[in-house]
């Protein structure tokens, strides 16, 4: 079953995915999702990283709302475009908190948080299992269908947390096989 | 002479993980925890290459790279970045590699010793 029929009757699900098939299934979900209005929130890619990714396979940018927070760590000028919103550091939660909620307020269809994984970088685990609860309430009050990426296992005490907050927990796990 | 390789990373599994694999290759490893103490170790130590993770707190690596001078640095990165901008982060002289993370341990291994021997 494809991420787009699980959130049919899911509004907030967590895609658990080992990191050698991440890229595969982040295309594969973006391909599905797109066409469709998408807040990308990432913290492991920069936005021209993504503009490239999804030049090479054909996924339209058009309705994409891209939230990154990762350029702006190392470089002086990150490139300038009307639907990215460049958050200062990975570290500052308070100011990614806000620009999640004035995205939200947009009504996007779909959500996508790039990963928890990479939150649980550069922030204490009770943190980001505060800000992923505070998240997903934030999403529940709209009608918008929220994607959460944990890279890894389902082992891993954070991704353990969330599972908790989402109504659905997708492991693909085992083979690339969702479980 | 056994080369010395700098692992610079906040991640300890990556340290100990990078440590363990090159020891092994016959290397000698010095850990670092960030730009930081990268630069206070670098004061005492000249490795022949630094593992550099280009996302840590402290001192953005931007920042660290140009004091870390005559010293090989191949970056260590979980972001994805654009080609273009692989190409800007890597052109200042003593970035001799980039490394994608995660990556697997013959990758790792095949990309020091291209680096120094």
């Amino acid at each position: 079953m494809g991420v787009k029929k699980i959130l049919d009757s899911n509004q907030a699900v967590l895609l658990i995915v080992p990191s050698t098939d991440y890229n595969k299934v982040m295309i594969d979900t973006l391909k599905e999702l797109s066409g469709e209005s998408i807040c990308y929130v990432t913290l492991n890619k920069t936005y021209d990283g993504f503009v490239e990714t999804c030049k090479k396979n054909k996924i339209k940018m058009d309705k994409i709302g891209f939230i990154d927070a990762i350029s702006k760590s190392f470089k002086k000028s990150p490139t300038d475009s009307e639907n990215v919103y460049y958050i200062s550091s990975p570290g500052a939660l308070t100011e990614l908190s806000l620009v999640i909620g004035k995205f939200l307020e947009h009504d996007f269809k779909y959500f996508v948080f790039d990963s928890i994984t990479n939150l649980g970088i550069y922030h204490k685990q009770d943190i980001c299992s505060k800000f992923s609860s505070s998240l997903v309430n934030k999403i529940k009050g709209k009608q918008t269908k929220a994607v959460f990426y944990a890279i890894g296992s389902r082992d891993d005490s954070l991704v353990k947390q969330v599972g908790m907050f989402v109504d659905e927990v997708v492991d693909y796990n085992k083979s690339g096989k969702k479980e | 002479m056994v080369k010395t390789i700098m692992i610079v990373d906040d991640e300890p599994d990556i340290r100990s993980s990078v440590k363990t694999i090159l020891e092994k290759e016959g290397y000698k490893v010095v850990s670092a925890t960030n730009a930081d103490d990268a630069l206070k170790k670098l004061a005492t130590i000249k490795p022949n290459l630094i593992l550099l993770d280009i996302m840590m707190p402290g001192t953005p690596v931007r920042e660290a790279v140009p004091k870390m001078k005559g010293v090989k640095i191949a970056y260590l990165s979980v972001v994805r970045t654009s080609e273009a901008e692989k190409e800007e982060l890597t052109k200042s002289k003593n970035i001799v590699g980039f490394i994608q993370k995660p990556f697997e341990i013959k990758t790792l291994i095949q990309n020091v010793k291209k680096l120094v021997g």
